[in-house]
């Protein structure tokens, strides 16, 4: 089950792999910023201040730029199960396709209708329809990661399929497909875990302004508004979502969790380990520092909690990676932690009213940014590694999943070829990002994203006006 | 329930290239018809707001498919692996030369951007013609349903063929030609000033140039699948793509010679529904024919869903339609006028 590097299926898992986690990089944030969008929409329209209305153009134009990314890395994922898992396509399709067609006509098309007058037409829409356009974009945003979640939910926990006669999965029951128990958890998870990413990067961006002593009115409506839900989508992330998705992985995937704490042979009062490093070979942790029966009260609830080791499993059912697959939970875990303690000491010095007055920890929350980025990143790892070697859990490996038509000489290829292209885009999205920080959200928007003034846009209707 | 299926999923498609055909179109003949800098920022403004919106019927033409006809989705994707990498890394090309264009009010940045706008949409229209030729004349398939095809091998259209061979590159110039020709007529219809004339003497020449092309493709597609014709004859929606063809040829040329820009571009739009409706008609009931053998082809019949599933997707397919016209007719309103170098000099929506 290993792969090896002249393994087909491993250049389709690793440019999957590449594609998916840069592509997840963009959004994670927009659907974190959505609903501050929203918010500063909602409230621009019932107090008329204009703090409000620059919050929103501001974060927009941030917003779009992550957007745009997002799209266009996002479509070839979608065009992947073609070319890279075509036996997977042909195994699984009338069962994901479902979702994944539900996702263009339901979530794709109402984002894409409304983002360029989200960003840009502000006049031209009238206050009314330009919040309904913003709310719109978050819904569809949101939308488009349920329908991504029930997909990789069916993935990891098959519910409301049938294997038909030839052999390829079907769908027997839509609610039972669409309202997995763990599509339901897991989209909770990583919608709290977006705005995680959403608010902390609010928030760097106000202690960013505060510290060069910038935009004050701005920086304040930041830090107050990141923090606080920082530290809320923080709670939320790790209870209840993150604890009943560990509960789901106890339940349904024991082996998983025993690759994921680094465990081989089972036990009561098992532990989650601080510090360790797993050796499969010898089939132990090394250096182990562990809180003792952790691992027994979150998976199952009490300390007591029998949890079962890998010894338990025959080898071919392990995690293919459980070295990665270990380090990726406890860094998710560590960071989760980290960040609920530095927002709930961030809120207590906003209610002391000294957040903008402490120095180190404006620093910190400007320079803390990236770390939700790399816990959602870990945390779909751990999602994705854990669910080896299976691509439908229990059904379908993914080593029988690939295209066996393609050659390494075309994947390799293509890989390629997406590395060179990101890595331009991700060059020019930090530049166009940091121009925009640089330019900040008081100046008046330069002359190419300037709404047209009402009366010489030819063919406006008054009516939306409103 | 198969054959509706068919009809639904090659509909996404055609609406797919109208609709990003013209912007493709307006990205092939950009240089030609916008000169300054100022004209340039006009043609990107005219294309509007609603790019992406076009751009998701492919996407949700790839999922619906993947839904309802899994085993092709699977054995053409693999089968076009290097065609479809091409064409999606164009698609991040073009969008982000249209998004990141105007962000920065500098010569040499959209300049730069301008040149990545008509590259790849010039590439999009030769590689989606190609793929259209290649749908017609076949592809290698084996006994087992898979191919894998190299860009080109001996440039013939029989046995082992390319990607590319004298049959597909025809078809991708016609496309070419066709995509440009309705681009330039959709600039004719939203630009005023000098983008506006030059893109009526655009749109005249290049429609003028489809008819030989047009003539050309029709005897080689005889000569390269004879068995079209004779099957085309009995179906019923061939005959109403002609019609719509006929009809929609003379809208077009009664709308260009009288300035009726909208009807001139309806036209337009409906000449390609046309033309595709009667190739997708006469292909029907097969999906992917082989060269190596008819017995290896995939008929639609042969590529389905389950029932249930098919069914299942007939349920929400249609909700979601309504929804996004909905949508599309809610912005598309706005956007409605004409978009003007004096009135908007720099902004694009």
């Amino acid at each position: 089950m290993t792969a090896t590097i002249s393994d087909p299926a491993f250049w389709s898992r690793f440019q999957f792999g590449f594609t998916i986690i840069y592509h997840y990089l963009f959004p994670q944030l927009t659907m974190g910023l959505a609903w501050f969008l929203v918010y500063w929409k909602w409230r621009a329209l019932k107090t008329g201040d204009e703090k409000y209305n620059k919050a929103f153009r501001f974060w927009a134009k941030i917003f779009g730029l992550n957007f745009a990314i997002g799209v266009v890395t996002g479509i070839p994922m979608e065009f992947q199960f073609g070319t890279n898992w075509a036996d997977f396509s042909r195994y699984a399709g009338g069962v994901i396709g479902q979702t994944l067609g539900m996702e263009g006509m339901f979530a794709f098309f109402l984002e894409s209708a409304f983002i360029g007058a989200l960003i840009w037409g502000e006049k031209r829409l009238g206050p009314r329809y330009h919040f309904l356009a913003a709310v719109a974009v978050a819904l569809g945003s949101w939308s488009s990661g349920f329908f991504i979640l029930v997909t990789n939910a069916f993935m990891q926990h098959p519910t409301g399929y049938r294997i038909d006669a030839n052999g390829l999965l079907g769908i027997a029951n839509l609610s039972g497909y669409l309202f997995n128990p763990w599509a339901l958890v897991e989209f909770s998870h990583n919608q709290m875990a977006a705005l995680v990413t959403g608010s902390f990067v609010i928030a760097a961006v106000g202690a960013f302004y505060r510290l060069r002593g910038l935009h004050p009115v701005q920086a304040r409506l930041y830090l107050r508004a990141g923090t606080l839900i920082a530290l809320i989508s923080s709670v939320l992330v790790a209870v209840p979502t993150g604890d009943q998705q560990a509960k789901m992985v106890g339940k349904h995937q024991p082996v998983t969790l025993a690759a994921m704490e680094g465990k081989f042979a089972g036990s009561s009062m098992a532990g989650v380990a601080l510090i360790g490093q797993p050796n499969v070979a010898a089939r132990r942790l090394d250096n182990p520092i562990e809180v003792p029966g952790a691992l027994s009260f979150l998976a199952y609830g009490t300390f007591q909690s029998y949890v079962h080791g890998l010894d338990e499993y025959p080898a071919t059912v392990w995690p293919d990676n459980i070295e990665l697959l270990y380090y990726s939970f406890h860094l998710m875990i560590t960071l989760g932690t980290i960040f609920i303690l530095l927002m709930a000491f961030a809120n207590f010095q906003s209610w002391r009213g000294q957040l903008e007055s402490c120095t180190w920890l404006l620093w910190i929350l400007m320079l803390a940014f990236p770390l939700p980025y790399i816990a959602n990143t870990v945390g779909w790892m751990t999602a994705e590694l854990g669910r080896q070697p299976w691509l439908v859990y229990g059904l379908f490996r993914t080593g029988e999943g690939y295209s066996k038509v393609v050659s390494n000489g075309d994947t390799i290829f293509t890989l390629i070829g997406f590395i060179g292209l990101y890595f331009v885009l991700g060059l020019l999205f930090l530049y166009l990002t940091g121009r925009e920080l640089g330019r900040g959200p008081e100046e008046e928007a330069a002359p190419s994203h300037e709404p047209e003034p009402v009366e010489v846009v030819a063919g406006f209707r008054k009516e939306s006006l409103v | 329930m198969i054959a509706t299926w068919y009809a639904i999923v090659s509909l996404m498609l055609i609406i797919y290239v109208a609709l990003d055909g013209r912007n493709f179109g307006a990205g092939i003949v950009h240089w030609f018809v916008a000169r300054t800098p100022e004209e340039r920022r006009q043609v990107i403004a005219a294309i509007g707001p609603l790019w992406s919106w076009h751009e998701v019927w492919l996407v949700g033409f790839g999922g619906t498919l993947l839904a309802v006809f899994p085993r092709l989705m699977a054995s053409a994707f693999a089968g076009y692996y290097l065609a479809l990498f091409l064409i999606l890394w164009c698609l991040i090309l073009r969008g982000m030369s249209i998004e990141v264009g105007d962000h920065i009010n500098d010569r040499l940045w959209q300049g730069f951007w301008d040149f990545i706008f008509v590259f790849s949409s010039f590439l999009l229209a030769i590689l989606f013609g190609a793929a259209a030729g290649n749908l017609a004349r076949g592809v290698p398939l084996d006994s087992q349903g898979n191919f894998s095809m190299p860009f080109f091998t001996d440039f013939g259209v029989h046995g082992n063929v390319g990607l590319l061979d004298w049959y597909t590159l025809s078809v991708a110039i016609f496309t070419l030609v066709l995509l440009a020709a309705h681009g330039s007529t959709y600039l004719v219809l939203k630009t005023d000033g000098p983008v506006h004339d030059r893109s009526v003497t655009c749109a005249k020449y290049l429609w003028t140039a489809t008819i030989p092309l047009f003539l050309l493709i029709s005897v080689e597609s005889w000569v390269v699948r004879p068995d079209i014709p004779i099957h085309a004859i009995h179906n019923p929606f061939c005959s109403l793509g002609l019609f719509v063809i006929m009809v929609s040829t003379s809208t077009l040329i009664s709308g260009l010679s009288a300035h009726r820009e909208s009807r001139a571009f309806l036209g337009s739009n409906f000449l390609i529904v046309g033309l595709l409706v009667t190739g997708g008609a006469a292909i029907f009931p097969v999906m992917l024919y082989s060269t190596l053998g008819t017995e290896n082809s995939l008929t639609a019949y042969a590529v389905a869903s389950s029932r249930t599933s098919l069914l299942l997707a007939a349920v929400w397919w249609p909700i979601g339609f309504v929804l996004t016209m909905t949508y599309f007719m809610f912005v598309s309103r706005r956007y409605a006028a004409k978009v003007s170098l004096k009135r908007d000099t720099q902004n694009l929506y």
